[in-house]
């Protein structure tokens, strides 16, 4: 059997699946999204599911909110994920604890973390009675909106449990493999402790910060149930808003559920280009 | 470390470990609490009457719960199969040779870890009813491919990267029959890859909410959507019980895998959770 | 010109019970070109870390003219540590790997510029400023990393194998690079190695440490003649090493009655020469002449391998190929252990 033939057979399943499943459930909703599905006897394509969605407010404030949560929880989360490495690459008393329970976390459901999240930060939550019993407030309602709220803070919060495990891990396992003598050469070329990290840590662990938080800016960015869990009835993160279009009892609403997929399946290409850009970079180097 | 570390240092470090550690654990006390509680009313701290309920009717055979538990478990269990029969021999040929247009057969596997599930299963799910595959669990089981596939070829992409197939040509040559030499000699060295990988295709299959949802078309309820029934229908004792049940199985894969987790590949895919 | 003393420095790592370096005490003389020798492993890199201040000292001291260092910060401590795979920065141009140090220290732009033009005439590579340090060579690397060092004009300059990773004939250049530019600029160098030649060549002084002591602290001349005991003289390559009783000006043993130089230890001890040093055939007073079989020669090019038996004890040679042309095996053949090349080495 020639090497061709070979390698051919054995990607020929795994791209059986992910050309017929993944780009065809890609292509297909591109093709609803212009109302053009000539099994089911749409044959003239237009544009009004766009013209309908980019004439909407709603959908302008949903893409917003989804892009306000991804920049924010990202942004704390790779910065914390950056400190949190720092921390665990060091020795301490309770390393291998905290180091457990940063991998534990990675493997709790994001639902499961988002109904955590509801019951510390809702109005009759754990923190909304701790301040009652402090005497901050004396009824719920006094205790400020965390979730449902229009600042997305718990979802946020949600997010930033979830991802700086993520992140953290990913660059703890950047940094253990640079190891230190970089910092080293650098304090004894004259670097401060601040220096050598601004200056020499940063930028060796900056591509793989990039790659990891590429990947939670697509996820922040395009999950379904914790904004579902979580966030206010309106506005709605766009993955919400995009589910209840596509359930919609007026079928009609359908081609502007698929547009808005077209519009998360968009921007996560643009992340997609930086992840291969900034991954190979991290190879290379 | 380099150099000295002054005292104050060393205890800001263990603050902050403790601040973090606190903050890793904080959600899922309230689920832990309300498991076990009984009308734990604002504002009480902590619940006035203590009880088994939720769990007796969480374990019980009529709740539905322990069905679901099942389904779950079977799903997850067919979509991890099914991902190491497919992504074994993918993982191979992208580990041991280099083609023409592989970096386009990579990104191809690598983007269905970053595009979302709700851009892909709108578009799935209008193929799946022409297929007669939706509100079934074998579509259920097919849709979950999309996202554990990538991982367990990635995985196993980086087992075969450094993985010297001369061992097998060598097993030939003493005279060793092509099953045989898979047998003896490829899979022992790449068994350890196929357990984490399979591990973690499991558990990326047991955390999907969206793809189940809009395929299981509201019939095939695994844990996750029953979880998230309870949690918007308020009964938060059920919700804990059930949240409680729903995280063991990645307690006890940690537990299982935690001498392998140090590589990288194990990393980046249980981030896919 | 910085003088170095190192005293009762000790290294224990958390969670080791043995120590990594065991009381090592130096004095490396001002602008001196010191080798820690020894093989990998023995403490030789924790010994430079623990100068540079980027490692955490178990006790001891190390004093620059006189003043413990152990409590000043690394960079405050004007050592530059030299590592074996160079660690340039990768995202940085030559030019910028340079200049780091004094960039670090606010020097100015066009300043630096200056000084990184400079700086790399010396290292002899003027026009690689704008290179990445992966477009460059090994050898090339080991200069600019040389280069990031020197021009922080540091006191004290250390150096982690600076040869090992580099081929053959790259070796010699940088050998006679590094000597240059030691010489010219006087600085305190202690350089680490595990090549004994490399060692020789090189040092003024050379320390080796087995099994993480100083084994012994001198020119590297006294380690061929003088070694302090069996392991050391081992490692110099000495071969031959034979037990018995060192009485005054004589050493008793399986080859006979020896005459000795005058300095020898006495008491029971054990005798070595090195091969080199062997004479084939008698000497016209007869003294110290053995009576001895061939049992192996090997042609080595330059050298021939001669192996010679008396009684049961093995005599390793190293001789002119042409002096041996017509010995062969199984030849008996007297040979001659000239006083002035016998040391005695404690039991």
């Amino acid at each position: 059997m020639s090497d061709r033939l070979k390698i051919f057979l054995l990607l020929a399943p795994v791209l059986t699946i992910l050309i017929v499943m993944f780009l065809g459930g890609l292509a297909i909703g591109l093709l609803r999204s212009f109302n053009y599905m000539p099994i089911i006897g749409l044959t003239k394509p237009n544009i009004d599911a766009y013209v309908s969605i980019f004439t909407s407010k709603e959908f302008y404030v949903s893409f917003g909110l989804s892009l306000y949560i991804a920049v924010t929880s990202t942004v704390i989360s790779s910065i914390l994920a950056i400190g949190s490495a720092l921390l665990l690459r060091r020795n301490f008393i309770g390393r291998s604890i905290t180091q457990f329970l940063f991998q534990l976390n990675l493997t709790v459901p994001h639902l499961v973390g988002a109904i955590g999240i509801l019951y510390l930060f809702s109005q009759s939550g754990s923190f909304a009675r701790l301040a009652a019993e402090w005497e901050m407030i004396s009824k719920p309602s006094e205790f400020p909106a965390m979730v449902f709220d229009p600042y997305a803070i718990g979802i946020i919060l949600q997010y930033v449990w979830k991802e700086v495990p993520f992140i953290g891990v990913i660059v703890l396992a950047n940094m253990q493999s640079l190891g230190e003598n970089f910092e080293g050469v650098a304090r004894s070329l004259g670097a401060s402790r601040w220096q050598a990290f601004r200056f020499v840590l940063l930028p060796l662990i900056f591509p793989g910060v990039l790659s990891a938080s590429v990947i939670s800016f697509a996820f922040t960015f395009g999950a379904f149930e914790i904004p579902a869990i979580l966030g206010a009835n309106y506005p709605a993160a766009l993955p919400v808003l995009a589910y209840r279009k596509y359930t919609d009892v007026d079928l009609a609403a359908r081609p502007e559920a698929m547009a808005m997929a077209v519009m998360i399946a968009l921007l996560s290409s643009v992340m997609i280009f930086f992840y291969v850009r900034y991954s190979r970079r991290r190879i290379r180097n | 470390m380099i150099g000295i570390e002054s005292l104050a240092t060393r205890s800001f470090r263990v603050i902050t470990a403790l601040v973090l550690v606190t903050w890793l654990v904080l959600p899922m006390i309230p689920l832990a609490i309300w498991s076990f509680a009984r009308g734990w009313y604002f504002p009480n701290l902590l619940p006035t009457q203590w009880s088994l309920a939720a769990w007796e009717y969480a374990l019980s055979d009529t709740a539905g719960i322990l069905d679901s538990l099942l389904l779950s478990i079977g799903i997850s269990f067919a979509a991890m199969m099914l991902a190491i029969l497919i992504g074994v021999p993918a993982g191979r040929a992208l580990g041991l040779y280099k083609f023409r247009g592989k970096e386009y057969i990579e990104l191809l596997i690598l983007a269905p870890t970053i595009v979302p599930g709700i851009a892909v299963v709108l578009g799935v799910h209008s193929v799946f009813i022409w297929l007669g595959l939706t509100n079934t669990v074998p579509g259920v089981i097919l849709v979950h491919l999309i996202p554990t596939l990538p991982y367990m070829t990635l995985v196993m992409a980086g087992i075969f990267s450094n993985y010297d197939p001369s061992f097998e040509e060598q097993a030939r040559s003493l005279g060793a029959s092509g099953i045989k030499t898979f047998w003896y000699v490829t899979l022992p060295a790449i068994l350890p890859g196929i357990i984490v990988g399979g591990m973690f295709a499991f558990l990326v299959s047991w955390s999907q909410y969206i793809l189940t949802l809009v395929i299981g078309g509201g019939r095939v309820i695994t844990l996750p959507l029953l979880l998230f029934n309870f949690a918007t229908s308020g009964r938060n004792d059920i919700t804990g019980a059930i949240a409680m049940i729903y995280i063991l199985p990645g307690i006890l894969i940690l537990l299982f895998t935690a001498r392998h987790l140090t590589g990288r590949s194990g990393i980046g895919g249980i981030g896919q959770i | 010109m910085t003088h170095v003393s190192i005293k009762e420095l000790t290294k224990v790592y958390p969670g080791s019970l043995e120590p990594s370096l065991d009381r090592l005490s130096l004095e490396i003389e001002s602008g001196e070109l010191t080798a820690l020798l020894g093989p990998s492993g023995c403490g030789k890199t924790t010994t430079m870390k623990m100068i540079a201040g980027l490692l955490s000292t178990t006790s001891g001291d190390v004093q620059f003219d006189g003043r413990s260092i152990l409590n000043d910060k690394p960079e405050q401590r004007g050592v530059v540590m030299v590592f074996q795979n160079y660690l340039l920065f990768p995202y940085m141009s030559v030019a910028d790997n340079i200049g780091f140090g004094l960039k670090m220290r606010k020097v100015g732009k066009s300043e630096i510029d200056r000084r990184v033009k400079e700086i790399l005439e010396l290292v002899k590579l003027p026009d690689l400023g704008d290179r990445r340090p992966k477009e460059l060579s090994g050898g090339q690397q080991q200069r600019v990393a040389l280069a990031r060092a020197l021009i922080v004009s540091p006191n004290v300059l250390l150096l982690d194998e600076p040869l090992s990773n580099l081929d053959a004939h790259l070796r010699l250049e940088m050998r006679d690079l590094i000597r240059g530019i030691q010489q010219d600029l006087g600085i305190t160098t202690i350089f680490v190695t595990h090549d004994q030649e490399e060692a020789v060549v090189l040092a003024d002084k050379v320390a080796l440490i087995l099994d993480c002591k100083l084994k012994q602290y001198d020119t590297p001349e006294a380690f061929y003649r003088r070694p302090i005991d069996e392991a050391t003289a081992r490692f110099f390559g000495g071969q031959n090493f034979v037990p018995g009783m060192s009485k005054s000006g004589y050493f008793e043993c399986a080859l006979g009655r020896l005459k000795l130089p005058s300095d020898a230890l006495l008491g029971s001890a054990t005798l070595t020469f090195r091969p080199e040093n062997v004479k084939i055939g008698a000497n016209s007073v007869g003294e110290n002449v053995v009576q001895s079989k061939l049992i192996d020669k090997i042609y080595l090019g330059t050298q021939t391998r001669l192996k010679f038996i008396v009684g049961d004890t093995k005599i390793d040679v190293m001789a002119n190929p042409s002096d041996v042309q017509e010995l062969v095996v199984g030849d008996a053949c007297p040979i001659t252990l000239s006083a002035d090349s016998l040391w005695v080495l404690a039991k």
